[in-house]
């Protein structure tokens, strides 16, 4: 009965720690990939210098599809609202394409990229969240 | 709602596990720092209940980690008395011989209201019935009786005793508890021979049957009245 204690133990232990580097490794790489997206954009319309063409689209659609994939997975271990406005500056990208509006554009791509840093402060563990 | 209705059955779950591993104590059985777990779980346990928004593992993973921390602070106060003294306190004698120990239960934050409570509980309505009264670490009061006032055993009047025995339930509500029928050293058919011979009816009639290792049995059925008997079928 006390080994059984102590496996249970164990167990919670391996399942705590488990839990600790899934939240890390899917939390930091699914905010480096909207990161990366949100680069790969910014280059395009770099050299394209507007926003209403089918790359930027087709762009900003895989940027929407990673984000969609990658947010599904982190409501698992993150809180939903701390992750929405991501969500809702893809929406306006796609407002943004549809009026050619590339100084608005470029605002919501600094945006994704802004929070996608905060978050990946703030979700990781470190002193400063400890505290 | 229905996410609602899951994430309580999940958190309800972990909170019946979680108090299962923690062990059978009662809140006034409670160490100082099993009470302080106590109260955080179920604080705990309320808010990915009703916050959709909150992934139902921040609730689950403090509940585990209050667990671990549980385990590894009952294991450290086993292994090492000091560190048992500052998680748990140690118990202090508040009435001794001389009568109340002021300055001991000045410490405790204790008034004399709460030490006549106390005693009153115990069944002690004066403090000269008390020869030590000692405040446990879980907050419980000991009494110690003066010798005139302690109540009688059967050593102190020497009566002559026999030791009784636990008595084995072997039919409860209707049903046969086979693990205790084999405890009893009994099979099912000696079982149900004296359900014929007592009960005078089925099993499943039988609200209690119950046996100690001398044979001493209560038989009741569910309609009926109990009663004693002795069997010859325990030992037999």
């Amino acid at each position: 009965m006390k080994i059984l204690h102590y496996i249970n133990f164990a167990l919670i232990i391996a399942f705590l720690i488990a839990i600790c580097v899934a939240e890390e490794v899917i939390v930091s790489s699914s905010l480096r990939q909207t990161q990366q997206d949100c680069l790969f954009i910014e280059a395009a319309i770099e050299r394209l210098d507007n926003v209403k063409n089918t790359e930027i689209a087709l762009m900003v659609d895989n940027l929407e599809y990673d984000w969609k994939n990658n947010e599904s997975n982190m409501c698992y271990l993150v809180n939903h609202k701390s992750v929405q406005e991501i969500g809702q500056e893809i929406a306006k990208l796609k407002l943004y394409i549809a009026s050619d509006d590339v100084d608005n554009f470029r605002v919501s791509i600094e945006v994704i990229k802004f929070y996608c840093h905060s978050y990946l402060h703030f979700m990781g563990a470190n002193f400063h969240n400890v505290l | 709602m229905l996410t609602i209705i899951i994430r309580s059955i999940i958190i309800y779950l972990i909170v019946l596990l979680v108090f299962r591993l923690m062990g059978k104590r009662q809140l006034g059985q409670m160490q100082p720092f099993e009470l302080v777990l106590t109260l955080i779980i179920a604080d705990l346990a309320t808010i990915p209940m009703a916050e959709v928004s909150v992934p139902v593992l921040h609730g689950i993973i403090p509940l585990l980690t209050l667990v671990v921390l549980h385990f590894l602070l009952t294991l450290l106060t086993k292994a090492s008395t000091w560190f048992s003294k500052v998680v748990s306190g140690k118990p202090v004698i508040i009435i001794n011989p001389k009568g109340i120990d002021y300055k001991a239960m000045k410490n405790l934050n204790l008034s004399t209201d709460d030490l006549f409570g106390a005693l009153r509980e115990c069944g002690y309505f004066s403090i000269d019935q008390v020869q030590y009264a000692i405040m446990e670490t879980n907050g419980k009061v000991s009494i110690m009786p003066k010798a005139q006032n302690a109540p009688a055993t059967n050593a102190d009047l020497k009566i002559k005793t026999t030791e009784s025995f636990l008595p084995i339930t072997l039919i409860s509500e209707g049903k046969l508890m086979n693990e205790n029928i084999t405890l009893a050293g009994l099979d099912e058919k000696s079982v149900q021979k004296i359900v014929e011979k007592e009960g005078g009816g089925k099993i499943k009639e039988i609200l209690l049957l119950t046996v100690d290792k001398t044979g001493q049995s209560y038989i009741q059925t569910m309609k009926g009245e109990g009663k004693s008997f002795q069997t010859k079928e325990v030992g037999a």
